[in-house]
């Protein structure tokens, strides 16, 4: 069995197109197992490169390439040699090539790599002084862009970011006010695709972890923020004008009306989360008590029946008793 | 006989070498009598200093002393010039004397008080050092060391005040750019006084905030307005049932339901950074500071931000925004302390406001 798979691995680089074709196919499909997987890692160091070569070719070769690296890519230590063959910058260079067919497969590369720590820092570009945060930048910007196409194809780049904003560089990155990158990935959150909700929703509460340090770029683009995190813990009801009167406008008049809930618990779990991390910090509860939300959740609260979400309110609730001094909004006037 | 030589040239002969000895001890009795008449003027009082400076420096000139005696001469110079409260000549001579011969203990007694005088604290005390390790029986030089201690420990608390007034007012001012906010020439000073904007441990602005009655040319102030609280809240307690009508609203047509706030947009001078740490250290310890550090080139403000024909307009505030949404809004130039203009729809003089034919006294 060795010796057949050292010669299919060969034929991966090889002259003869229909071979290169049937040899990619063969390979790819190994991948799909895992004997086959076991097998291949233990060429890694050819079968790697071969892949990654193969990834500028045509359409027929390269997109059961991707399909195998993604495979492949599901196993940490293969995963780990990919980001040291610079597999990153290969795939972002590919991503963006005009005509490309694979994106789709790609992005899921992404996401499978910056399960890693090495994976985080090479997208990241940390170290590269000119170039950094380059590749996380296209990337969010594609995130916006397709997802008003129809095939969606950065649907996946949600994913990327939550693994990205696990790493203290990766949500300094996507706090930061001058790129204005999470501001662009919150809006994305009306967004109908669960996946891309799930991606939103799961970035910003790995980014509030920043609220001890960074409170004031959270809070500086809460007119986008808070509907993100409030709308979907906010109950099924429609509030009346005595609780959103003392609401901003873009939470007042959503709560004014049907909604669609957010069937997902584990959004609404990550909203509560977040919501709880700033609440941690003065300023952070001054401003959630100045959007009333401390009703918002009140009368969620009373809607729901997911046994973990009522726990994450819970949390939220008894923080907000216990960690208050004087929390409205203090106003002293001199005549 | 010819006293000239050619420049490389060796004496030859016999005669010329004695020669060359007579004139060198001729110049060396000239410094040590110079010396001598240096010293004398001294003990003679302060009218004399400036003399016996110019003996030693002629002493000096002749070059003809060795290094120790020379040293000498560099430290009795700086002596007088301590005397004459030159104190850079005199650590400037002082550290000649050292160079030329380190065992002069004198002289470092002289560096050390140069230094003191200059406030230069560390080499003050350097000297010090250095001069007890030369001679650590010198009582004098002990003294000196407990001075220099002493105005070391009154001196850092006000250093430690100073760096933290600078430190704050910087953390202001990039808080500030990070926002993009737009800073202008103060308005109404005399209202504001040495009001200022806060950053709190969170990093969030407090800003005090100036409220206008247009109509009375009447004012108040929120002191502190946070940039996450809405208008609305604010304005609630202000203009709350329970609160008495301002006493110049006969009519009570300032209720909380009839006022409206305005500001001016697109008129006024863009601050740059510096102007406005400039203003942000005014009545804090580091206001004298000469040096803020601010290396950048633009010296100039930025540009005029003008609006159309001259005239500005009133832009009208949405309560239910947040202080920070509405003051980073691009057409409106903050005058250090943002000053909102309070009209009511019931009063007559609303249509005069808002058609513009008020304007703000110049």
């Amino acid at each position: 069995m060795a010796t057949e798979l050292e010669e299919l691995i060969g034929f991966l680089s090889a002259p003869s197109p229909p071979v290169k074709k049937a040899a990619v196919d063969i390979v790819r499909d190994l991948t799909g197992s895992e004997d086959g997987l076991h097998s291949l890692s233990n060429y890694a160091n050819t079968v790697l490169p071969s892949f990654s070569r193969l990834l500028s070719d045509d359409k027929e070769v390269s997109e059961p390439a991707a399909e195998a690296l993604v495979n492949l890519s599901q196993n940490a230590g293969l995963a780990a040699k990919m980001v040291e063959m610079g597999l990153i910058k290969i795939a972002m260079d590919m991503l963006y090539k005009p005509g490309s067919s694979i994106t789709r497969l790609l992005v899921m590369l992404l996401v499978n790599l910056t399960q890693l720590d090495d994976g985080i820092s090479s997208l990241l570009q940390i170290g590269d002084d000119k170039m950094q945060g380059l590749y996380v930048m296209k990337l969010v910007r594609s995130f916006c862009r397709s997802s008003e196409t129809s095939d969606d194809p950065f649907d996946h780049v949600g994913s990327i970011l939550v693994n990205i904003s696990k790493k203290e560089e990766g949500r300094k990155m996507l706090l930061d006010p001058k790129r204005g990158l999470l501001k662009q990935i919150i809006r994305q959150f009306d967004s109908s695709s669960l996946l891309r909700k799930k991606g939103v929703s799961g970035t910003i509460r790995n980014c509030c972890f920043e609220a001890e340090n960074q409170l004031q770029n959270l809070l500086l683009i809460s007119e986008f923020l808070w509907p993100a995190l409030l709308l979907p813990v906010a109950g099924n009801k429609i509030y009346g004008e005595q609780d959103t009167s003392k609401m901003p406008l873009e939470l007042g008049s959503a709560l004014s009306i049907d909604r669609e809930p957010v069937k997902d618990p584990e959004i609404r779990v990550q909203a509560l989360e977040a919501i709880y991390l700033i609440a941690l910090q003065e300023a952070g509860r001054r401003a959630l008590w100045s959007v009333n939300g401390p009703r918002i959740l009140q009368v969620g609260y009373e809607d729901e029946e997911d046994p973990k979400v009522m726990e994450a309110y819970k949390q939220i609730g008894s923080l907000l008793v216990h960690g208050s001094e004087t929390e409205e909004p203090s106003t002293t006037t001199s005549k | 006989m010819a006293l000239w030589m050619e420049t490389g040239s060796e004496p030859k002969t016999e005669t010329e070498i004695a020669d060359l000895e007579a004139i060198s001890a001729l110049k060396e009795s000239t410094a040590l009598e110079l010396k001598e008449k240096g010293n004398e003027l001294v003990k003679k009082g302060k009218k004399h200093y400036p003399e016996a400076i110019h003996c030693y420096s002629r002493a000096i000139n002749q070059k003809a002393l060795n290094d120790p005696d020379t040293s000498v001469l560099f430290s009795n110079r700086a002596h007088v010039n301590l005397l004459l409260g030159n104190y850079r000549r005199a650590l400037s001579d002082s550290q000649d004397a050292i160079k030329l011969f380190p065992a002069n203990v004198k002289a470092y007694y002289r560096a050390a008080k140069a230094c003191l005088s200059l406030n230069l604290l560390a080499e003050a005390k350097s000297y010090c050092e250095s001069g007890v390790g030369k001679d650590p029986t010198n009582e004098e030089l002990k003294k000196l060391a407990k001075q220099i201690d002493l105005k070391k420990l009154e001196q850092e608390p006000r250093e430690a005040q100073v760096s933290k007034a600078l430190v704050e007012a910087k953390d202001l001012v990039s808080a500030i750019e990070d926002r993009r906010l737009k800073l202008g020439n103060a308005m109404y000073r005399e209202l504001t006084g040495l009001r200022k904007p806060v950053l709190d441990k969170n990093g969030i602005l407090h800003w005090p905030v100036l409220l206008l009655y247009a109509e009375f040319m009447s004012s108040d102030f929120i002191e502190d307005f946070c940039e996450t609280d809405m208008f609305s809240a604010h304005l609630d307690i202000m203009f709350s049932e329970s609160c008495p009508p301002l006493p110049w609203d006969k009519e009570n047509h300032y209720s909380r339901d009839a006022i409206e706030l305005y500001y001016e947009a697109g008129s006024g001078i863009c601050l740059s950074k510096r102007k406005i740490l400039r203003y942000l250290l005014e009545g804090t310890a580091a206001a004298n500071v000469e040096s803020i550090g601010e290396e950048e080139k633009d010296a100039a403000d930025g540009s005029p931000y003008d609006s159309s024909a001259g005239s500005s307009k009133w832009v009208k505030v949405n309560e239910k925004r947040t202080l920070h949404d509405v003051l980073k809004e691009p057409n409106f130039i903050i005058p250090m302390i943002p000053v909102y203009y309070v009209v009511s729809k019931r009063s007559g003089f609303y249509k005069d406001f808002i058609t513009g034919k008020w304007r703000p006294p110049a």
